[in-house]
């Protein structure tokens, strides 16, 4: 069964970002490696010789470039796929605790499945969310920031009932409704955007 | 003799100076501020109407003369890395975005690209103009799949309103932009790596020369700037060079986005123009540390730390003050040690990342970082030290700084050289009691 026979106009669109050359097609690799994962968990043999064929390489090639990247997966993950950033600010905050009390509540190793099939972990490295660390990242679904303990007992009662919460958007907190910083004191500082765009509109140089 | 010249202003340097207000961060957490709607009703796409004004030649002289410069970590000169790209030679030019932020402690880039995509890809029309080229890519890293959703679907947004594709504005030139997801991997972040991932190949970095802007993506003329420098670039257009290089200081001109993480009372990330203080981005933004501190890095973790004093704590945060003190400025990205955490550990922790991130081309730094220097680093940390293990450290080092193809290796010797000049007790307690100084503790607590 091929994943991609039925959906022509999406290769086409795929391919259409890029030049119409060997090169140009060689470039829609990674685009539909993330298709077939986003839709099938991970990529199959079957999946990777597909893409060869429709990039002008070979399956081994794929497969190459697959074990370079570390988000892709060659083989089925759990339902909910918990990944925990391990690097220094996140571990400053206590993210081997984390980790460690994942891999022992879910009992269940990274390449492992759990044993209902709803759980893997991984350890990855900086996902640039150093200011809200600990964080985790879940599937492709968003960012769980500031994940403490007691954040962490929620987050898993609610994925053993198969009820995903939201993941967490937060921006930084530093700039304020009229687009000015806020000092640790509370005091806004410096002019508005508002007041910014009377600024002299002098640039154009001398055009 | 009657007229003197007036005074020039004093420069900003302080966020704290009224004249100073956020502008690349000014949208970002607002309602809607995603939206090519609100982009328009706050000013949006009337700078690239200026640069189309300007002609291109014009637009690289204002951005030389802002003082602009790559905000992705090298710092180099915004404007005449633009000039390098060939004018008339009838070959297709690119630009591309390096939105593959992965150097651990920043974080700016990803607020930008989901909170102000408009901002970023009207940089990238200004940028594209200014240089020719008639495709831009955003080389976002795979895992921010948020901010790569928002890109889309601003890019949608832009080609529906006539601001990407033919004959832009009336303008006469043709423009595309294009998002490209990463998989997961460091090593993007070095800009032929990042090409050749775009090429769909595994991510080992060029040779160079020759430089992206003589043979870039697909052999051809290229240009890759950080996300929060095309930002600036729209800024520039709209305000006006002097404006940006009436912030800063001498070299290092503009405001800049900085990000403090470990634990401090407000971590994040606050605009200041360059030259702000340490101390000002520690005391007077994030609320100061919650602990008693020993190291900073000041600019994501290649960067050197430095250690925790006075004289560090007023260094201004610029290019060549950060360089004078011994360590980079990088990509702003400021992170506090605390005390009591043993040093060894938390570099221990850096080595590692950069032993799993070695992408393996050449022997420096796939037999020194990923294997040598990553398991003396194991040896230390798990109690089996022993005297002479920090001396194999440095000449190990020795071996590898300046030797590797990319700057991977060296980013490494950062965070180890720095830990073993500023704390080199610790390192001497694990070799010869094989006991840390500072026992292991828990950290891992609720809000």
């Amino acid at each position: 069964m091929s994943y991609f026979a039925e959906k022509q106009p999406l290769v086409a669109d795929i391919f259409s970002r890029y030049p119409d050359s060997p090169q140009g097609r060689r470039s829609a690799l990674m685009p539909l490696l993330r298709e077939v994962q986003d839709a099938e968990g991970f990529v199959s043999e079957s999946r990777m010789a597909e893409i060869a064929a429709l990039c002008g390489t070979t399956a081994t090639e794929v497969r190459s470039v697959i074990s370079f990247y570390s988000t892709y997966h060659t083989l089925p993950t759990g339902k909910y796929h918990l990944q925990v950033c391990s690097t220094l600010m996140c571990a400053l905050a206590g993210s081997d605790e984390l980790w460690d009390h994942l891999v022992e509540t879910l009992d269940v190793q990274p390449g492992e499945v759990s044993a209902d099939g709803r759980f893997s972990v991984q350890k990855v490295e900086c996902l640039g969310s150093c200011g809200t660390a600990p964080m985790m990242q879940i599937n492709d679904d968003g960012y769980y920031e500031n994940v403490g303990p007691s954040k962490c007992a929620r987050i898993l009662q609610s994925l053993r009932q198969d009820l995903q919460p939201l993941p967490d958007n937060p921006v930084p907190v530093t700039v304020g409704a009229d687009g000015r910083q806020v000092l640790a004191t509370g005091q806004a500082i410096g002019s508005s955007v508002t007041g910014l765009h009377r600024l002299p509109e002098q640039a154009g140089g001398e055009a | 003799m009657t007229a003197t010249a007036p005074t020039p202003p004093k420069p900003i340097t302080s966020a704290k100076d009224p004249r100073f207000a956020p502008t690349l961060y000014a949208h970002v957490g607002q309602a809607e501020s995603w939206t090519l709607p609100y982009y328009r009703r706050n000013g949006g796409y009337e700078p690239v109407k200026r640069a189309f004004a300007m002609g291109p030649d014009a637009v690289i002289e204002e951005v030389k003369k802002s003082g602009l410069r790559g905000r992705g970590g090298a710092g180099f000169a915004t404007g005449l890395k633009w000039s390098f790209m060939p004018l008339k030679d009838g070959k297709p030019h690119y630009i591309i975005c390096n939105a593959d932020e992965s150097e651990p402690g920043s974080f700016k880039d990803r607020y930008l690209l989901s909170e102000d995509p408009h901002q970023l890809i009207e940089g990238m029309i200004i940028a594209g103009y200014a240089m020719r080229a008639s495709v831009g890519y955003i080389y976002i890293r795979g895992e921010y799949v948020h901010a790569a959703e928002r890109m889309w679907a601003a890019i949608h947004e832009a080609r529906e309103a006539g601001l990407l594709g033919q004959n832009i504005l009336g303008s006469g030139f043709d423009f595309q932009l294009y998002v490209h997801r990463g998989a997961g991997a460091y090593i993007c972040g070095e800009e032929t790596a990042l090409m050749n991932s775009l090429e769909g190949l595994r991510a080992n970095p060029r040779l160079k020369p020759p430089f992206p802007a003589a043979a870039g993506l697909y052999g051809l003329p290229t240009t890759i700037n950080n996300v929060e420098t095309f930002c600036a670039a729209t800024q520039i257009l709209r305000y006006g060079a002097d404006w940006h290089a009436g912030m800063g200081t001498e070299k290092s001109k503009g405001m800049k986005l900085f990000q403090i993480s470990g634990p401090v009372a407000r971590p994040g990330v606050y605009e200041l123009p360059l030259g702000t203080t340490f101390r000002e981005l520690i005391y007077d933004w994030a609320g100061g540390p919650l602990e008693e501190m020993k190291a900073i890095i000041p600019g994501g973790s290649s960067c050197p730390m430095l250690p925790w004093t006075d004289s560090i704590l007023d260094t201004p945060m610029d290019y060549e003050s950060v360089a004078a003190a011994g360590s980079m400025l990088g990509t702003g990205g400021v992170t506090l040690i605390p005390k009591a955490d043993c040093i060894v550990n938390a570099t221990w922790n850096l080595v590692r990342f950069y032993g799993h991130e070695s992408c393996g081309k050449c022997t420096p730094c796939r037999e020194g970082i990923s294997s040598w220097m990553t398991r003396m680093y194991q040896k230390l940390v798990t109690g089996r030290g022993q005297p002479g293990d920090v001396q194999l450290i440095l000449d190990m080092s020795d071996n590898i700084g300046g030797r590797s193809f990319c700057a991977l290796a060296d980013a490494c010797l950062g965070p180890v050289l720095s830990s073993i000049k500023h704390f080199r007790e610790e390192y001497d307690a694990l070799a010869g009691t094989q006991q840390p100084l500072y026992p292991a503790r828990k950290r891992w607590k609720d809000a």
